[in-house]
């Protein structure tokens, strides 16, 4: 076989497309590859422009072989780039969605023997197998990308999730506690208020006997009897007993009733008494309690009310709710100091309710707000606050599947906006 | 370490790059009708952590393309961030340019300028040599001892175009083997 039909058998078996130029754009010669695939014999093709043949990429073609005649050197297109520079189809018609093939394609210049024509060889590579892997491989990784992304926000939920999980296992172990305490609490406190009562009554008496006893003394003007009651008064200190005694009792009294206050709270916090669920109004709730909590709120604390008009009804069991609001308004006019600007407002979101109710008092330091919902904190003197108010309000709104927000700056006032579903627990997922 | 060239052999040798470089910044302002200013050829001799530091630049993206022949080894280009507008227009892009289009324009850039340099050079030694396609190039991870260091010669030209912030600089990399035998050729071109 001559070398030169050895050539020209390779150039049409091989997977490439070859087609050679002259300066003017000419075909030269192209291979099987090239009629194969535009369906044009060489001979129709010989000596005619490939710009013209080709007229949709005429000007980016142009531009490829000037700068190999101007340089001397090869140029190449990319397939990322110029993906489709001939309308040809992939080599998969059959098995594979027949696609534009996806084109590599370099530009070489050919020296010839007669250095005056100058020619540049176009060598085509069909590398739509290579695009098509590699645009899986692109589906793959952002598909990895996105479940990526969905897990690490799966992972926050989750670690949120925990986070309540544990508030409300707190909040469950402390309610059992309280029940228990207040269970055992509540009988001695019972005969210990009565009896200090009786006590009180008991000492009044007596306080009235020895008053009389020294009219008496002093009445038979005995200087023997007087002076012995001067010295046994004087030894037993009773003026001092006397006055002491009245006061000694109703603090004890006073502190009775605050202790039992306190055991009352703490029923209430671990639901001992199961209240009615039933549709109400929580305007009408508010406006209630606020009757209630008048007294707090009566001297210099101007209330403005904002509420949405045709509100739903909500399943709830309003005696909780209105605990919520009263404890609510009770921390706001304390916040106060009972003079400032009260702000209730009512709207619906979707499927809740909104209640949210606002002061212009002291507010809350930043790191308080964290643990305003524990047990038992309180920012409160001793003996004027139990710091239950809002971790029962949680737990009653939790308990309705609610959420209770809080927002603050220091100095700015507090807001506390309530949210309860329409429908009760059940509805709300 | 680097093979140590004679005085003379480096003078000949920049000599011979400045005459290609010439050439290739010739082509290069008539294919894109500008003006083009080029620095003296420098044969570097550079360690490898110097070699990396070139790569560390915010201010360029970086090809690379190998070429064989009877020489081997690798062309390094780096290219201005800024400027590459002016060029795109001139090298007719659409403009803006978005990612896809400057990545074309910085092959077909780098493969212009890398091709201008490495064709006076094998010309002007009667070596030849031909380029393979240009990739783009992050060195920034890699670590220099990834780099296969041993003797490397490296021949650096500058280019600028006038009037433009874009500048670039070719770095003509040559293998262990292939700088015996540019040292061979420069001598028997320096006896004749
Ligand atoms: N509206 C408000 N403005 C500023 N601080 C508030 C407000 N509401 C609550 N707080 C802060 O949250 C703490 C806890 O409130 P919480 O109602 O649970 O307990 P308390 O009011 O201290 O005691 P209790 O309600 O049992 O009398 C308060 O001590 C106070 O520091
Ligand atoms: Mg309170």
């Amino acid at each position: 076989m001559e070398i030169a039909d050895l050539h020209l058998q390779l150039n049409n078996r091989l997977p490439l497309g070859i087609c050679v130029l002259d300066a003017d754009y000419r075909v030269l010669y192209w291979n099987d590859f090239f009629s194969d695939r535009s369906g044009l014999a060489l001979a129709d093709v010989l000596g005619q422009s490939l710009l013209g043949l080709f007229p949709q990429q005429a000007r980016y073609l142009k531009k490829k072989i000037d700068s190999v005649l101007v340089l001397n050197n090869a140029s190449f297109s990319y397939w990322q780039h110029q993906p489709h520079i001939f309308p040809f189809c992939s080599s998969r018609p059959i098995t594979g969605e027949e696609t534009l093939m996806y084109q590599n394609i370099e530009f070489l210049p050919v020296e010839c023997q007669d250095a005056t024509v100058r020619s540049v060889c176009l060598v085509l590579q069909d590398v739509t197998e290579l695009a098509s892997y590699f645009f899986a491989e692109q589906q793959v990784s952002a598909r990895l990308e996105q479940e990526h992304s969905e897990l690490k926000a799966l992972n926050e939920k989750l670690t949120m999730a925990q986070h309540q999980l544990l508030q409300s296992e707190k909040m469950a172990a402390i309610g059992q506690l309280a029940a228990g305490v207040a269970h055992e609490i509540n009988n001695p406190i019972g005969f210990i208020s009565s009896n200090l009562q009786t006590l009180q009554d008991y000492a009044v008496r007596l306080l009235k006997l020895t008053e009389f006893y020294a009219k008496v003394i002093n009445k038979a003007g005995n200087e023997t009897f007087l002076a012995m009651q001067r010295d046994m008064q004087q030894r037993l200190q009773f003026d001092f007993v006397r006055q002491d005694l009245p006061e000694l009792l109703s603090e004890s009294i006073d502190g009775i009733e605050r202790v039992s206050e306190i055991v009352k709270n703490l029923k209430a916090f671990s639901h001992v008494d199961n209240a009615q669920w039933q549709y109400a109004s929580l305007v009408d709730g508010l406006e209630n309690t606020l009757k209630i909590a008048a007294n707090q709120l009566k001297y210099k604390v101007e209330i403005q009310r904002d509420y949405a008009a045709d509100l739903p009804q909500v399943y709830c069991q309003p005696n909780q709710i209105n605990q919520v609001f009263l404890n609510l308004l009770v921390n706001a006019a304390q916040a106060m100091d009972h003079k400032g600007h009260l702000y209730l407002r009512a709207w619906q979101q979707d499927q809740s309710v909104c209640i949210e109710v606002r002061d212009t008092g002291s507010g809350i330091a930043p790191e308080h707000l964290s643990h305003l919902f524990e047990p038992f904190f309180t920012t409160k003197p001793v003996g004027s606050g139990t710091g239950l108010g809002l971790s029962l309000s949680y737990s009653i709104i939790k308990k309705h599947q609610g959420d209770i927000l809080v927002r603050s700056e220091p100095g700015q006032g507090a807001s506390f906006t309530l949210v309860l579903p329409l429908q009760g627990p059940d509805s709300a997922g | 370490m680097m093979t140590p060239l004679t005085e003379l052999q480096r003078d000949a040798l920049q000599e011979l790059m400045n005459i290609s470089m010439g050439q290739a910044a010739n082509a290069l302002a008539r294919l894109i009708d500008a003006k083009i200013s080029l620095s003296i050829p420098k044969i570097v001799v550079v360690d490898a952590s110097e070699f990396q530091q070139m790569f560390q630049s915010e201010r360029y993206w970086f090809t690379r393309q190998s070429f064989l022949g009877s020489v081997k080894g690798e062309v390094l280009t780096l290219l201005a961030r800024a400027g590459t507008e002016t060029i795109g227009g001139l090298l007719d892009y659409p403009l803006p340019l978005d990612a896809r289009s400057n990545e074309e324009l910085l092959l077909e850039l780098a493969n212009i300028l890398a091709g201008a340099c490495l064709h006076g050079f094998s010309s002007q030694l009667g070596l030849p040599a031909k380029l393979s396609m240009p990739t783009m190039f992050s060195a920034r991870q890699r670590d220099s001892d990834s780099f296969n260091w041993a003797s490397t010669l490296l021949l650096e030209v500058e280019f600028q175009l006038e009037g433009t912030a874009f500048d670039s600089r070719i770095v003509i990399c040559l293998a262990g083997p292939s700088v015996g035998v540019l040292l061979q050729q420069l001598n028997a071109l320096l006896e004749s």
